[in-house]
């Protein structure tokens, strides 16, 4: 054999090694994780009623998984990573439960920002290779995984789980994460509310007051602007925070609460309400009441960052982002109604909106997969958990869970929210009603388009009812 | 002598083998499938619908497609004409005045290495109108009349967007250049000059006939470059505002994983592919004209 023909074969040698070695390690888990359904099958024999039979058949997989050294592993994906507000609140939690349950899971954290971490759920959707647990949004945002079947009815979840109970949230905020069958595929965790921050100080240096009418809002535009200081710091890029402040306005109008909520169920977009505020919009671009540049001074940290960098007086914020605004700019903040726009009637000053806004969901194959369903269940437990829900809040969430939180801990701009939201109704957001990712996607860029005045308010509406046909 | 044969025939399948598998599994079974889920409608999660060419019949009346097709084809005359020509020139000049020449072809080359997320976040707070330097720049330099909105503005939003891209990947074309007049002969060079051509002469017929096929490598590598053009639209705009910064590339990624249509995604990526084979082919054609003269 001569030594090109020896090389030759090594190399094809070397490929067949590789492909095989790629493809050992899941077979060797599929035969360790029957082994342990064999083990925890043994174990449920013994049980002498159906009930008890499948606690026995749950506990005994995470224990004999444990016992045979192999722990069972659970995938925990979610955008709290490096760099989010809510990490720092999240992550050392998240270390305790895992140091706690290491003899028996192998809790592993996947994160990502929060682009990223929207792409990746979709691609492993299409890739049926959900993580077994993970932080994610509801309506349109997990419809198609609700259609294909992939998310667990968390009342499932809730019957097999010893510490958390449906009773424990507040009722209304299951209604984002309920789809068309009815049945609920989310745990809510974080509500949310939108503020309208003005800057007292810069208010009090110019000698003006709050702006209750858009006329007021204008003769406070103009003082600003005068001084060089950008009225309201809202930009649109992606859509926000500008398709937030869109439905704020839109709760202004008479029959708005009915359009948002039909929208769910097949209801319209395209509304006589909906023209007239893009209209509002296009006309606050013209009155110069954003910054001139509203790409790149769009998203919520660029938004927020005038506002906070005190050159902007006014903006619309999220508590998501409270983590972002300095002490100082903390107390010169006040949270004042959106200025009532001309011919709406519904008074902004006893409105808010607020909503469910994120959640966890459960992928239902690992659920039902006996040697995953215990642990699974602990790492939700973890996830809805007291502990971790009172740690969240001091991040700036507002909780959906009931729990204690101690009004003097958290921020003073969360304390002024509370404060604020006491006596507010509060109403729903088109990202949260509207049926389907692509329609929400439409609403995101027309709104870029209608604040550089590259579209029409008609256009605008019609390009994102085109979405719902 | 037919043995002799046999075993080369061996070798050369024993080598060539791990290359074609790798190579059509990562390559042309995606493409095969890609181009199996342009003929679908699929979300990503549940059945595949056969719909026949009914995506490429959608995109005759869609909009946003012929938009983005319009912004491609700018982006590629814009790549041509400013990376091969702007290339060509600063390698000729660093060719031929060799004082410095290494620290330059460095510096020209460095944008290249920087990955092009960090360049669109540098150009975004560049172009800011509230704290970005363009804008100021302009006027200290008593252009303030041309200070804008340059990611706001409709007029200036896909210009500003593809200003970067156009910058970023002249180094790499200046580099190819360098080494292509480094590798024609002195000689030849020489025996012109002697016979009376004088520097422009000796540019246009004696060494840009000599690195053709160079000048040709570029040109494909750019076209294809601009047609599969992502990353700086996305991190600067997402190709927004609608789609005025978008390329065909950022539209199939929007459509395909922002709106979970990849039956229609897929079918924006095979026109990719359509488009660069074309391209790639009217090249070759006229390299080979040039050849034959």
């Amino acid at each position: 054999m001569n030594s090109k023909k020896l090389i030759s074969l090594g190399l094809i040698a070397g490929m067949i090694i590789s492909v095989t070695g790629c493809g050992s390690s899941p077979a060797a888990s599929s035969t360790a994780a029957s082994s342990s359904a064999e083990a925890a099958t043994k174990a449920a024999e013994t049980a002498t009623t159906a009930a008890s039979a499948a606690a026995a058949v749950d506990a005994a997989s995470t224990k004999a998984a444990a016992d045979a050294g192999n722990k069972v592993k659970i995938v925990l994906a979610t955008n709290w990573g490096e760099g989010d507000s809510k990490y720092d609140y999240f992550y050392p939690k998240f270390q305790e439960f895992q140091k706690s349950v290491a003899d028996t899971i192998d809790v592993e954290l996947e994160t990502y920002t929060t682009e990223d971490y929207k792409t990746k759920i979709k691609t492993q959707t299409a890739s049926e290779d959900l993580p077994d647990v993970f932080t994610y949004w509801g309506g349109g945002m997990m419809k198609d995984m609700c259609d294909a079947g992939l998310l667990l009815d968390i009342d499932d979840y809730f019957a097999d789980s010893a510490t958390v109970k449906r009773d424990d949230f507040d009722p209304t905020s299951f209604q984002y994460y309920t789809a068309s069958d009815g049945k609920q595929y989310g745990v809510p965790i974080e509500s949310t509310r939108g503020v309208f921050l003005a800057n007292s100080e810069l208010f009090k240096k110019y000698n003006l007051e709050y702006p209750k009418t858009y006329d007021d809002l204008k003769k406070c535009a103009e003082v600003f602007k005068k001084n060089g200081i950008i009225p309201i710091a809202i930009g649109s890029n992606g859509g926000t925070p500008s398709e937030f402040f869109y439905s704020e306005i839109y709760n202004q109008y008479s029959g708005a609460e009915d359009e948002l909520n039909a929208m769910t169920s097949g209801g319209p977009f395209k509304t006589d309400n909906a023209v007239k505020v893009a209209q509002d919009l296009q006309d606050m671009v013209k009155d110069g009441m954003f910054p001139e540049d509203t790409v790149t001074n769009g998203g919520w940290g660029p938004s927020l960052q005038l506002y906070t960098d005190q050159k902007a007086a006014m903006t619309y914020t999220y508590p998501w982002m409270y983590e972002s605004i300095p002490e100082d700019i903390q107390k010169l903040s006040d949270i004042i109604p959106i200025p009532q726009m001309p011919g709406s009637s519904v008074d902004s000053s006893t409105i808010e909106a607020g909503f469910t806004v994120y959640g966890f969901l459960i992928n239902k194959a690992s659920f039902e997969d006996t040697a995953k369903h215990d642990a699974l269940v602990k790492v939700c437990d973890f996830l809805a958990s007291d502990d971790l829900t009172e740690n969240l809040v001091l991040s700036g969430m507002v909780p959906c869970k009931n729990v204690d939180t101690a009004y003097d801990k958290q921020k003073l701009i969360m304390q002024k929210t509370i404060d604020y939201a006491k006596d507010k109704k509060l109403v729903q957001v088109h990202y949260t009603k509207l049926p389907s990712n692509e329609a929400i996607s439409a609403m995101d860029s027309g709104l870029d388009e209608l604040f550089i005045n590259g579209i029409s308010p008609e256009d605008f509406v019609d390009e994102v009812q085109d979405t719902l046909k | 002598m037919k043995k002799t044969k046999k075993r080369d025939i061996g070798t050369i399948i024993g080598f060539l083998f791990p290359a074609v598998v790798l190579y059509s599994v990562f390559m042309i079974l995606p493409l095969l499938m890609t181009c199996y889920y342009s003929f679908t409608e699929w979300n990503g999660i549940t059945a595949k619908v056969f719909v026949g060419a009914a995506n490429y019949a959608d995109m005759l009346h869609d909009r946003k497609f012929w938009q983005t097709l319009q912004n491609t084809l700018i982006l590629v005359t814009f790549s041509l004409i400013f990376q091969i020509s702007f290339g060509l020139l600063i390698a000729y000049l660093l060719y031929i005045k060799t004082k410095g020449a290494k620290f330059f072809r460095t510096a020209y080359f460095l944008p290249v290495v920087i990955a092009p997320v960090a360049i669109g976040l540098m150009f975004s707070l560049f172009y800011n109108s509230e704290i970005g330097v363009f804008n100021k720049i302009l006027e200290s330099i008593g252009l303030g009349i041309l200070k804008t909105n340059w990611l706001s503005n409709p007029k200036t939003i896909l210009g500003a967007v593809m200003a970067p891209q156009i910058w970023q990947y002249i180094g790499l074309y200046i580099t190819i250049f360098l080494g292509a007049f480094q590798s024609v002969s002195g000689d030849i060079v020489e025996s012109a000059q002697i016979d009376g051509a004088n520097k422009s002469q000796t540019f246009w017929h004696i060494i840009i006939p000599d690195i053709r096929n160079f000048v040709f490598i570029s040109m494909i590598l750019c076209i294809t470059g601009s047609l599969k053009s992502f990353d700086h639209a996305w991190i600067m705009t997402k190709g927004g505002p609608g789609v005025r910064s978008a390329y065909l590339g950022v539209y199939m990624y929007k459509t395909s994983f922002v709106n979970s249509d990849f039956g229609y995604g897929s079918s924006l990526s095979i026109i990719i592919v359509v488009l660069s084979l074309i391209f790639s082919q009217v090249l070759s054609h006229i390299n080979d004209r040039f050849a034959d003269k």
